[in-house]
């Protein structure tokens, strides 16, 4: 056996630690939070030194490497084992390891006195591992794996809180339809596996530059590979999943938002970038799909009421603008940066905007935002500066890092030919900069004891109607500040929410100005990037009119705390049902599923199946009578029977020669 | 040539003893008959193996061994066929084998 490669090694310690240490804490170490706390965290921090390591290790050199063993081969089909580090790879393995890293530091604080402490953070390992392994996974196989990986251990900490109906229903539903993407990636990889043969990400990134694939083959494969896509970074019309996945702990929603689960799916778009961009009409129909659930969500996001909600649909959004950049690129023969460089700083600075979410709801028990607000949530100073920073990077104003990857991906719209691309675009900065601000102008500047607003924005704190959603923290909740739980010592420890929030935010500020040197590290060179003047006075003027929309709505003195969509019932009222998706979701698994294929497929079971069987019970003891028939119970008429057919035989054998 | 020095005068013998013994067999009642005919037949089968080796075979000694083996078959298969006999008695309280028909279909 040849030597293994150090960084082969390397990487496989990043993947198989967490999963020993999922294994480790859930085999024996689950009742004792803190030496569970000490396992996952040890595993986490090796994975961000070795991720880091990787990263500094071979910074500058854009050469893909891809270090392979054996694992399985047939006639036909070699499928190996193996990592692919090239800058893509390695920029993602640090992005995964070091948001999962700050997560974990901060559930320390957000978990405090959950009975499920030690379960938790197993999930949270396990999720690192599969994160991990589907980033550097050098075979689309191998990577498949990780991706129904990653789908579990959603699923998992989604449902962390099972015994809450609604939570078990959302990580079940999390898990189905991502599930129902998934199948459609199967069948493009076994497509890929019949008419092409290798599942290999650099052969057929490859294969696709140099035009080896036939169009049919390249476009149904990245149609359907686009339809796995679709299910796991949400995207219209299965994006239904998304927001109700808030049912879970919010460190994991920001886990899930940022650099984990939905990220996934845009990374497996940049993993296979060239492929994808080798199908022009692959790629209009993604910049297709984008574009609307870029505008669905966004005017969702305006009328939501539960901050995570909020969060969640500017994720959605902001998943389809990378998408809708990288689809631009790939139909402008550009390069994958602009989308690339989006979903980086998108994982910073949505951390940190679900991890304040998180401080805020710790705090005040609540999801509703208004709730928070008439708490007092601006007297939290740290929350409350981070979060403006984290809106102000979603909204896209200079000099956060939003700003510089939004800027690029409309730049990247705009080189198309059809400028409704570029305005949907614009559209949709405009509108997530009005609901970005619109939460934080609400936690601002509460309204006055007595305002009507109060009324109409007016949701129990504990147990009672509203959202639906919105209430599943108070359990834990209760725990976390009685300290009760006997393992958990007083209070839970500040500086683990706070730290990485602080963190988060930094890089939220920096991570901007260093578009150039990532830039040269992914491409290996940096373009001279031409300033389009025009479109950056509109981009900026677009999210500076929503921020001042939102000022005039929500924010000033006189603000009456109605949304400028409240003039129109009918439209405020479409997106506040969500554009109907969950009905119509509804109606098509009551139509489709139930009552076609439920029904046909329970009729065939019972007569089909079920029929056969009995049919062949039957006929056996059918023939069973009949031929017992022959059991005459008089030996010697059997005997005389058996000689006639033997002398029968005889004779047939003397004479028939 | 004598009668008794060809090999046509015991294959007739042995199909005569035979063709008695298939009678018996196939028309007693009495199971203790039965298994008189069925000697019978076998005693057949081994003068057919001696006339074969007296006559034709080159060894004088494979058809006797085989004659000898029958002897032991025959002597095991009465011992079994009495103890099915008397087993059957012990039930019936009668050896006719037309009143062994509980397994009539």
């Amino acid at each position: 056996m040849p030597a293994l490669d150090p960084l082969f090694v390397l990487c496989a310690a990043c993947v198989i630690l967490p999963l020993l240490s999922f294994g480790g804490i859930m085999i024996f170490t689950w009742r004792r939070p803190f030496l569970s706390l000490a396992v996952s965290l040890t595993a986490s921090t090796a994975c961000l030194l070795i991720a880091w390591y990787i990263f500094w290790q071979r910074w500058g050199d854009p050469t893909p490497l891809v270090l392979n063993v054996d694992w399985l081969v047939s006639d036909l089909v070699r499928v190996p084992f193996g990592f692919l580090l090239d800058p893509v790879s390695q920029l993602m393995l640090v992005l995964v390891a070091t948001i999962s890293f700050l997560i974990q530091i901060y559930s320390i604080g957000y978990m405090w006195g959950d009975p499920g402490f030690g379960r938790y953070y197993a999930d949270l390992s396990l999720f690192a591992m599969a994160m991990l392994g589907l980033v550097i996974s050098s075979g689309l196989l191998q990577l498949f794996i990780c991706w129904e990986l990653v789908g579990l251990a959603s699923y998992l900490l989604i449902g962390f809180w099972y015994e809450k109906f609604s939570a078990s229903e959302a990580g079940k539903k999390a898990f189905v339809v991502t599930r129902f993407g998934d199948i459609f990636f199967f069948m493009g990889l076994a497509l890929l596996v019949i008419f092409y043969g290798s599942l290999d990400i650099a052969s057929i990134n490859a294969a696709a530059v140099a035009q080896k694939m036939e169009p049919w083959l390249l476009t149904t494969c990245a149609l359907l590979i686009f339809g796995g896509i679709c299910g796991k970074s949400a995207q219209f019309p299965i994006h239904v999943w998304l927001p109700d996945a808030m049912e879970g702990p919010t460190p994991v929603s920001a886990l899930l938002h940022s650099a984990t689960m939905v990220a996934a799916g845009v990374y497996l778009l940049t993993r296979i970038f060239p492929f994808f961009a080798a199908s022009a009409p692959a790629m209009t129909y993604v910049l297709a799909v984008a574009s609307l659930t870029y505008v669905l969500s966004s005017t969702v996001g305006m009328v939501a009421r539960d901050i995570k909600q909020v969060w969640a649909y500017s994720t959605i959004s902001q998943l389809a603008m990378m998408a809708m950049g990288l689809a631009a690129a790939g139909l402008a023969h550009g390069t994958l940066f602009a989308g690339y460089f989006h979903l980086t700083t998108h994982a910073g600075f949505k951390a940190l905007l679900f991890l304040c979410a998180g401080a805020f709801i710790h705090h005040f028990g609540t999801n509703s935002f208004f709730m928070m607000s008439k708490g007092g949530a601006k007297k939290l100073t740290i929350p409350m500066v981070t979060v403006t920073i984290g809106a102000l990077a979603l909204a896209g104003i200079f000099p956060f890092s939003g700003f510089f990857s939004k800027e690029l991906i409309l730049g990247n719209l705009w080189h198309l030919d059809n400028k409704l691309w570029v305005g949907i675009g614009l559209l949709g900065a405009f509108l997530t900069a009005y609901y970005t601000f619109r939460v934080i102008f609400v936690l601002l500047f509460p309204r006055p004891e007595g305002h009507p607003a109060w009324e109409k924005y007016y949701e129990p704190v504990a147990g009672g109607h509203g959202h639906g959603h919105g209430h599943e923290e108070e359990e834990a909740h209760g725990h976390g500040h009685g300290g009760h739980g006997g393992d958990f010592p007083g209070h839970a420890p500040e500086w683990a929410i706070n730290l990485p929030l602080i963190v988060l935010a930094g890089v939220t500020i920096i991570l901007g100005f260093l578009q150039g040197t990532l830039e040269r590290f992914l491409l290996g060179e940096s373009h001279p990037h031409e300033m389009n003047y025009l479109l950056l006075v509109l981009a900026v003027g677009l999210a500076l009119a929503g921020i001042a929309l939102a000022w005039w709505d929500w924010g000033r003195k006189g603000a009456a705390w109605e949304g400028f969509l409240s003039r129109v019932p009918a439209l405020e009222n479409f997106f506040v049902q969500k554009w109907y998706m969950d009905h119509f979701w509804r109606w098509f698994l009551n139509a489709v599923i139930y009552n076609l294929f439920s029904k046909t497929f329970t009729y065939n079971d019972r007569r089909v199946v079920d029929g056969g069987v009995d049919a062949v019970a039957l006929g056996c003891i059918g023939s069973g009578r009949f031929l017992s028939f022959l059991q005459t119970a008089l030996l010697q008429l059997n005997l005389l029977f058996m000689v006639l057919v033997l002398a029968g035989v005889g004779i047939y054998l003397l004479m028939g020669r | 040539m004598p009668a008794f020095n060809q090999l046509n005068t015991y294959l007739y013998l042995a199909v005569i003893l035979f063709c008695l013994g298939l009678y018996g067999v196939l028309s007693r009642r009495n199971l203790i008959a039965v298994l008189i005919s069925v000697e019978l037949m076998l005693n057949a089968a081994s003068i057919n193996f001696m006339a074969f080796n007296r006559f034709l075979a080159p060894h004088p000694a494979v058809g006797q061994i085989a004659a000898l083996f029958i002897m032991a078959v025959a002597a095991a298969e009465a011992a079994i066929a009495l103890s099915i006999i008397v087993a059957l008695y012990r039930k019936l309280k009668s050896i006719n084998i037309e009143q062994a028909n509980e397994l009539r279909g």
